[in-house]
């Protein structure tokens, strides 16, 4: 670019105008302000404002068309334009890249061309004052921008089954499958719930004499019995382990840098402290705004006791996780990180993509750059705290830590050595490790605080950080809508996270809420209401229920922002407890399950799925881990190989490594969590079939729920029953028990092994469609 | 092109109508559906195809292309960035390649260079997600996932986009097109390659016979399972997969034990030779040739092989030196084999990297490169382009392309173009709008490279 400028202005100045007219203001008619408007004036903003305005800090050519005096004026050639004669204007002759070639990327359409022929002929009229309509931004269809404006409390529709609600939101769903001439399928059996809910709140499936007990409950206590478990399990710490891993997944979480575009993927040593919050935070049902205001900015919080503290302190974590691009040769690494912590606010709390904001106005999207220049002020007031990045400058410069105070001193286990080194890039040869500015243990935890100086940020033209424009003072949204008008100041010597936290967590707020129900409701259902949780936006889908969600919306914030309050709600409404099967007439009528007349059917996902082997191989264990494999770990991980270490912890506890997930759950579409997860595929890919066949994790627990099995007892009839007890929950079928016993003879008989032959039994079960999928 | 035009929901609806995949691909280019085996069916583009497949030769860090195929001689009395190796004119296209690359060189008249390159940054990570999704700042479709998409793929037994030593999983990821075009890795970067495998693939718990009869039991499980849940095809198209997993246990291993290779070959291909030198680790490149040959070989529709190193920023003489014999040899070997056994006319190979370096100053003592993304090499090989031919150039000092430029997304639509597939039409709705390879501005096919 710079170049082509250089090279464009040497042109420029071979070649000399004169004979310049650009219309006299008072001469202008109607017709060619009109013109210039619809025309010119958008075509300069988008081609050539870039390099040919005020706002640019290297003019092209010293050439500025951003006004008339300016193009009167001319650059170091002249004026470009001739008027009248189209053919002789430099600004023509450019746009047809006949000798120069502008704009340089590549030439403007067409039209575009043929409009500058046109105006240069009709003398170059350029009204001297900015019109008011050229001021207003982009006009946006206000049925697009729902999603901006408050959510308003829908009174509760009329059904004409009055019957079927169990909760008020019932009512919202039932409207619309009644308006489209349908009934909803029947209700789930409790042998199905019961399983459903166990996954949906906990991650863990339920025992069979967990089922049994459930099913004859409920036929005693009908609803009561769903409450009484519902509550059981919402109260259980598996709650937590659940619900923090979905958060998790929109927090981007993960134990290393992932690669830095160099193959370079420093650990984050301390990050595990950060998993630990928020699972905590979910089991305690801090209510969300707390839990966002905690998160964004726990530093600026007061604390009671040193353990609250150190909790405010862990929570900023959460926007210390950048997966951030090597530094060497990136001028722009600092606002990159910034990109990182507006994307995880933008996509994760407001379900907005802000990010395109970044280089120039959002096309679609009412995000104005200096929107996001508003933003990125709190951040660039802020200092980022990710650690020493494995001691390599290269990737990213070393940074201080957050230093608890109430958590525990761990040393390294007796005899730890270091063992990966960082080469040096020159020599090859080891770099010493760097002593640690603490002392050995010391709880350090990953964060943000503010920075010295805070500043407001000025506008990256083009997303450049040597390319500045005009400062902008720290705001927020501005497209957002609010009932009262009550404005938040941003103090300003502090960053003003506080602020941004105040404002994000506003009751009247458009899209927190929103967002967050619509999450929860995703996690319970498959999809949302809005089915692009991480965009709301123009590009986003529209609600399938837009009352639905207000509703929600408007429950949440009045109970405190309780999750566990609104999940509640949700898996006792009548809808979650739809049977997933409907009659074929129904499937075909809501094909998409658009109008929710049926439950989703699931696959479990990575986690469940591990979790699951282990639970039924009788392995799992439910206690915590203790902080993480890599917690002495300051290395690269790509230089270390495999860190990963059997575990059989819930598989939240096992190490997020980045671009070195957990093997375990590698194949079942883990994300990369290098930025925000709203919704994880569900690919159906043959590596998949290939894990469940081949490996080492799969083949021991096989063996291990086989020799459970076949400990029972000797009878070969029992142990089958039991192994499906133990793997589906549910008695199996006299068909069931004749084909496996027949499976069982054949393979022993060929494997000359009863230990093998029942191993590949207890594998078969737990690679089906039964054991992985959730009705 | 409105066949070419469907939405993730959509193809994952018709991957799940009954036949699984070859639903979907019936449905990307109308074709019927012979419900003989599993898979991404191939398909007949709807273009006419010079190439069936391609290789991606990656050259990642900033090759400088002014010491291997741009040759900068010094034009004046002041000396000027240029290039320092010797050059000299290979084949009867007379194509000055440098002397670094003695053995690639031989093959001159199979290259066809394209010496007017330009990209849109400079930074490492951006650019290099530019050369392989189009995009330099968010997560999109591989070109290796678009070309599935577009194609299927040959082979039922093995998936159809494969990326050796490999990096970030954005490099290889399909995004927003449905999965199952998704680029399978196998080895990782800065790991040692000779271990390197497809996870999972093999295990001598059980012999394949009583895994075969293991599998006939999970079906005969899965399919009672779905009896009774009629209408969710999604556990259909399971069942379909756990067969091309079982298949790919026998199929994958064979092709990546290169012991059915003689040592000549071996040799030629300079497997197992390491070298670590500077910025130039060792990636051997050379099984990952060997590899991508096999693969080719066996339908796989896309390879990428890597090879980093090549940001020699302190020791450019020395590192590039490394780095040239690192890759020279094996390129050779590929070239020449895919030649003989007749791969070349129906592949394509494409060498390059995220973009290139300003050339040295002879005699000016400086020994440091930086980046350069207005002006660098690729080349490309088979698949219907030129031989021996140079397409494009760059200025006097090589600083950019001043003549036949090629951007990534021009580079991009033309290899699809290779392939008989419609750059700018070959769409996918997501997200509310259609999105393509090209992005906004499109590709321009660069119909001069084609014979």
């Amino acid at each position: 670019m710079n170049s082509l400028r250089v090279a464009i202005s040497l042109l420029l100045t071979a070649i000399v105008l004169s004979n310049v007219c650009a219309g006299d203001e008072s001469t202008l008619s109607a017709a060619d302000v009109q013109f210039f408007e619809n025309k010119i004036r958008p075509a300069l903003v988008k081609h050539c404002y870039e390099c040919h305005s005020a706002d640019t800090e290297e003019v092209g050519g010293k050439l500025l068309l951003d006004s008339r005096d300016a193009l009167l004026k001319g650059g170091e050639a002249g004026s470009p334009v001739i008027a009248g004669k189209p053919d002789e204007s430099l600004i023509v002759q450019s746009l047809r890249y006949d000798g120069v070639e502008m704009p340089p990327e590549k030439p403007v359409p067409e039209a575009v061309v043929n409009d500058f022929v046109e105006w240069v002929r009709r003398g170059a009229p350029y009204p001297a004052t900015v019109s008011a309509a050229a001021k207003e931004g982009p006009v946006h269809d206000p049925e697009s921008l729902w999603a901006f404006e408050p959510p308003k409390n829908p009174p509760i529709p009329d059904v004409q089954n009055k019957t079927w609600s169990l909760d008020s939101l019932d009512s919202f769903v039932l409207a619309k499958i009644e308006a489209a001439g349908l009934q909803p399928t029947e209700d789930v059996d409790p042998r199905t719930l019961v399983r459903r809910l166990c996954y949906d709140l906990t991650g863990v499936p339920p025992s069979f004499a967990r089922v049994e007990q459930f099913v004859a409950d409920h036929q005693q206590a009908g609803a009561d019995a769903v409450e009484r478990l519902v509550d059981e399990l919402l109260a259980s710490p598996q709650f937590g382990e659940r619900w923090g891993r979905h958060w998790l997944d929109v927090a981007r979480y993960g134990e290393s840098n992932g690669n830095d575009g160099l193959g370079r993927n420093p650990t984050f040593p301390h990050a595990w402290r950060y998993r630990d919050y928020v699972i905590a935070a979910f089991n305690a049902d801090t209510p969300y705004d707390r839990f966002l205001t905690e998160q964004i900015a726990g530093d600026l919080l007061p604390a009671d006791s040193d353990q609250d503290r150190d909790r405010h302190l862990v929570a900023t974590g959460f926007l210390a996780m950048a997966a951030k691009p090597a530094k060497a040769m990136n001028t722009n690494f600092d606002m990159d990180v910034v990109a990182d912590q507006i994307d995880v606010i933008g996509s994760g709390v407001l379900g907005i993509s802000v990010a395109c904001a970044r280089c120039h106005d959002h096309k679609f999207d009412p995000v104005p750059t200096r929107d996001y220049y508003a933003l990125a002020g709190f951040f660039t007031s802020s200092e980022t705290m990710w650690g020493t990045a494995a001691h390599e400058g290269l990737t990213a410069p070393k940074t201080d830590l957050h230093v608890l105070k109430a958590a525990a001193r761990v040393p390294p286990p007796e005899g730890f050595v270091e063992t990966v080194l960082v080469p040096e890039s020159n020599t090859g040869k080891p770099k010493p490790i760097p002593k640690s500015k603490w002392p050995v243990g010391t709880p350090l935890a990953m964060g943000v605080r503010d920075g010295k100086t805070p500043a407001d940020c000025k506008v990256n033209i083009k997303g450049d950080a040597k390319k500045l424009g005009e400062a902008v003072p720290r705001g927020f949204l501005t497209a957002c809508r609010f009932e009262s008008e009550d404005s938040i100041e941003v103090a300003p010597k502090q960053s003003g996270r506080l602020e941004l936290a105040q404002w994000l967590t506003r009751g009247d707020h458009p899209l927190t809420a929103r967002v967050m129900v619509n999450r929860i409701w995703q996690h319970l259902f498959g999809t949302g209401i809005v089915r692009t949780p991480n965009d709301f936006g123009v590009y986003g889908e529209r609600p399938t229920h837009p009352e639905l969600l207000d509703h929600l919306a408007i429950r949440f914030v009045d109970d405190q922002w309780s999750m566990k309050q609104m999940i509640r709600h949700i898996v006792l409404s009548r809808t979650y407890q739809l049977s997933s099967n409907a009659s074929e007439a129904l499937m075909k009528s809501d094909a998409g399950n658009l109008l929710l007349t049926r439950h989703q059917r699931r696959r479990l996902d990575a986690e469940s799925l591990r979790d699951s082997m282990l639970k039924v191989s009788g392995q799992l264990n439910l206690t915590p881990a203790d902080g993480s494999i890599i917690r002495h770990r300051d290395i690269l991980v790509n230089l270390a190989g495999n860190l990963h270490q059997p575990s059989n912890h819930r598989s939240v506890y096992l190490c997020y490594l980045r671009s070195s997930p957990p093997p375990e759950l590698a194949a079942f579409d883990l994300p990369d969590f290098t930025s925000v997860t709203g919704q994880r595929d569900v690919s159906t890919v043959p590596n998949q079939a290939l894990h469940l066949y081949n490996n080492p994790f799969v083949i021991e627990q096989a063996e291990r729920l086989a020799a459970v099995v076949t400990k029972k007892t000797e009878n070969d009839e029992v142990r089958l029953r039991f192994a499906w007890q133990q793997v589906f929950a549910r008695d199996a079928t006299p068909q069931e028990i004749e084909n496996a016993g027949e499976y069982l003879r054949v393979t022993q008989t060929e494997l000359s092994s009863e230990d093998k032959a029942w191993a590949s039994l207890c594998q078969a079960l737990l690679v089906t469609n039964e054991f992985r999928y959730v009705d | 092109m409105s066949i070419m035009n469907h939405s993730r929901r959509s193809m994952l609806q018709s991957a799940s109508c009954g036949f699984g995949f070859l639903a979907l691909q019936g449905l990307c280019t109308q074709q019927a559906a012979a419900a003989t085996s599993v898979g991404l069916a191939a398909q007949t583009p709807p273009l006419p195809a010079r190439a069936k497949r391609v290789i991606f030769l990656c050259m990642s860090g900033g090759p400088a292309q002014m010491d291997t195929f741009d040759y900068k001689p010094q034009t004046g009395k002041k000396k000027h960035p240029g290039s320092v190796a010797r050059f000299r004119q290979h084949g009867d296209g007379g194509l000055w390649i440098s002397e670094l690359l003695p053995e690639t060189a031989k093959h001159a008249d199979k290259l066809c260079i394209i010496n007017g390159m330009y990209a849109d940054t400079g930074i490492h990570a951006q650019s290099f997600l530019q050369l392989h999704t189009g995009e330099r700042l968010r997560k999109r479709p591989s070109l290796g996932s678009w070309i599935n998409y577009g194609l299927g793929t040959e082979n039922q037994n093995l998936p159809g986009f494969i990326s050796l030593n490999t990096s970030k999983s954005s490099i290889y990821s399909s995004a927003f097109l449905p999965s199952i075009y998704n680029g399978t890795p196998i080895g990782v970067n800065g790991e040692d390659m000779s271990a390197a495998t497809i996870s999972n693939v093999v295990s001598d718990h059980l012999p394949l016979a009583a895994k075969r009869r293991q599998l006939d039991f999970v079906q005969s499980l899965n399919r009672r399972h779905l009896d009774q849940r009629r209408g969710d095809d999604k556990l259909d198209s399971v069942i379909q997969s756990m067969e091309l997993g079982f298949r790919m246990q026998a199929s994958a291993p064979e092709l990546l034990d290169l012991s059915d290779e003689t040592q000549a070959t071996l040799e030629r291909y300079r497997v197992g030779k390491k070298f670590k030198i500077g910025t130039c680790r060792p990636t051997d490149f050379g099984r990952q040739c060997l590899l991508a040959r096999r693969f080719a070989e066996a339908g796989v529709r896309f390879i990428e092989i890597n090879h980093g190193g090549w940001d020699q920023h302190k020791n450019h003489r020395r590192d590039l030196q490394a780095n040239c014999e690192t890759v020279d040899a094996p390129t050779a070997a590929l070239l020449e084999d895919l030649d003989h056994r007749g791969l070349l006319e129906d592949t394509l190979v494409v060498c390059g990297g995220e973009f290139g370096r300003p050339g040295l100053t002879p005699d000016d003592g400086k020994n440091e490169t930086g980046h350069n993304a207005r002006g660098f090499t690729f080349w490309l090989a088979g698949g219907g382009v030129k031989s021996g031919y140079v397409h494009g150039k760059t200025s006097n000092t090589g600083d950019r392309a001043v003549e036949g430029k090629v951007h990534f997304r021009d580079l991009h639509a033309t290899i699809l173009h290779a392939l008989g597939l419609p750059a700018n039409d070959l769409n996918f709705w997501h997200e509310g709008r259609d999105h393509r390879l090209t992005g906004p501005d499109g590709g321009k096919v660069v119909h001069e490279l084609f014979a």
